[in-house]
């Protein structure tokens, strides 16, 4: 019985430990590998192309109507004490600093990571994963590097345009739709949104982006299993790292702070 | 931890098959495995025979897959030694280990090919990956090895499009782009009909004769698909070599467990 319990406090322990450091080979391997030959090119901007281009239509509708509420519930609550002009500023600061870098990651965290997950996943479970180790190919420098690597360069800049296009969406309601003046709406805008808080905002997409390469990379790996293992690792590729994002992202912006 | 023994000068020289008298290619030397607490393999002694065709054989869940599994470095053992030639594996790192495989030639139960390239990439990916071949050059190459495996023309079909024979065909066709010295096949038959069984047989000893050199390893449980092309037979039972010899010895053998294994009764010592 006594034998049974300290196996489960082992187990309960040892477990998140080894995850964590399966977790952090996927990252060290894949960064180390940046510089190792082959450099597979074509493969990262196939990529890039993969999770960003792709995601680029998800993301310039959930950036327009997420920029559209929040000025049009904003307007309606400053409009109470006659503060209209202070939406513009708020909605700039609000998606440079926290939406447009946290929502950028759950939805590329949703689309392209589940993606890679699978992808790799049914790669280990239908043994092609063995077979590029057999062929004396890296999977960490074939499959791992590029997805990786793209991950963090084009999350950053799905972020700029998550928040490019909620100001525009903040603008088209402001302005167009409830009839504030521009000069009202860009003022406190240029005046309130700085560069800080834009490179801040990019600065969480590279960690976001990270993360999303480095989970959805990891749960395909490991897979254990069939089709089974496969959509377990989808699922828990996307929850993880979401939760990850959230945890991160109010440690780096009391960092930031 | 692995207690290993200091790797003799020329392992070659020392192990010499006593089925075909021929040198050990590959050599196995009281091999451990376990998964957790299931030991799979228990003592693992075994010499591959140079040039020949070895053919191992084996209930379903007796370590086969894990014996060739280890010859490459997809697995490591818990304790003992596996030499190639003069390479010893167990005491390698990753980047020795993988020119240790640049020497090795795979064709997969599943075939594993790459389900997003068609049938030319797929067979071109280890000389894209390893060699500096031009495109013309790659493209005879292809062309030569389908013809091999009678496969010509479908250079762009895609795997999906392709039935579990022809699967199989185009995996030993990649596993044999890159000129192997040794070729390993895991279980060649299963899933295919007695036909495109007996075809695949003929395949394999057609490109053994065709690659002067090639040593062969077939895993399988099908024995009567591949005893009649086996130069030597082994039979793993329990996580070790229960038995070895020709097919001649096996087919007269008096003993209960390998007479129940060939004719695959359910009456007999090994129990379902």
């Amino acid at each position: 019985m006594i034998t049974r319990i300290v196996e489960w406090i082992g187990r309960l322990i040892l477990g998140p430990i080894e995850e964590l450091g399966r977790g952090v080979r996927i990252l060290w391997g894949g960064l180390s590998n940046v510089f190792i030959r082959p450099f597979r090119l074509r493969l990262i901007i196939q990529q890039m192309e993969f999770i960003g281009i792709q995601s680029l239509p998800i993301i310039v509708l959930a950036g327009f109507f997420t920029g559209a509420v929040f000025a049009l519930q904003s307007f309606r609550a400053f409009s109470l004490f006659g503060a209209e002009s202070m939406v513009g500023g708020t909605v700039g600061v609000a998606l440079t600093r926290e939406l447009g870098p946290t929502l950028t990651g759950l939805l590329v965290a949703g689309r392209a990571g589940s993606a890679i997950a699978a992808e790799i996943g049914s790669m280990r479970v239908s043994e092609q994963i063995d077979a590029l180790d057999a062929m004396a190919t890296d999977p960490i420098n074939y499959l791992i590097k590029p997805r990786l690597i793209a991950a963090m360069i084009v999350t950053p800049m799905l972020t700029a345009i998550f928040d490019l296009v909620g100001i525009v969406g903040a603008w088209a309601v402001c302005v167009k739709l409830l009839g504030q003046s521009e000069p009202a709406f860009m003022v406190r805008l240029l005046d309130w949104v700085d560069f800080d808080d834009f490179a801040g905002g990019i600065f969480k997409g590279l960690i976001f982006g990270t993360i999303i390469g480095t989970v959805a990379c990891y749960k395909g790996f490991y897979t254990k299993g069939g089709a089974r293992g496969v959509g377990q690792a989808t699922t828990s590729s996307v929850v993880v790292a979401s939760v990850l994002i959230l945890t991160a992202n109010y440690f780096i912006a009391w960092v930031l702070e | 931890m692995s207690q290993r023994s200091a790797p003799p000068d020329d392992p070659q020289a020392e192990a010499e098959d006593p089925v075909t008298g021929e040198p050990g290619a590959i050599v196995y030397s009281d091999v451990h495995k376990a998964f957790g607490d299931f030991k799979v393999l228990k003592g693992l002694d075994l010499i591959i025979p140079r040039g020949k065709i070895t053919v191992i054989i084996g209930r379903s869940g007796t370590g086969k897959s894990v014996t060739m599994k280890h010859v490459m470095g997809l697995l490591r053992c818990d304790k003992g030694n596996i030499w190639v030639g003069k390479d010893e594996l167990t005491s390698m790192g990753d980047r020795r280990l993988r020119k240790v495989r640049d020497r090795f030639g795979i064709v997969f139960q599943h075939a594993a090919l790459f389900d997003s390239m068609n049938v030319f990439d797929n067979i071109c990916f280890p000389l894209r990956e390893h060699t500096r071949m031009s495109n013309r050059e790659m493209k005879a190459k292809v062309t030569d090895l389908l013809g091999l495996v009678g496969l010509s023309g479908t250079e762009t079909r895609m795997p999906s499009e392709l039935s579990g024979g022809m699967k199989k065909r185009v995996g030993l066709a990649r596993a044999l782009a890159r000129d192997p010295e040794f070729l390993l096949y895991d279980e060649p038959t299963t899933g295919l009909d007695p036909i495109l069984s007996a075809a695949m047989d003929e395949l394999i000893v057609t490109t053994h004769k065709a690659k002067p050199g090639l040593t062969s390893v077939i895993i399988s449980h099908d024995i009567r698909a591949v005893m009649h092309i086996a130069d030597k037979m082994v039979m793993l039972y329990e996580g070790v070599v229960y038995d070895e010899g020709t097919p001649e010895h096996f087919e007269t053998s008096d003993d209960a467990l390998i007479k129940q294994f060939i004719a695959g009764s359910l009456i007999g010592p090994m129990s379902v």
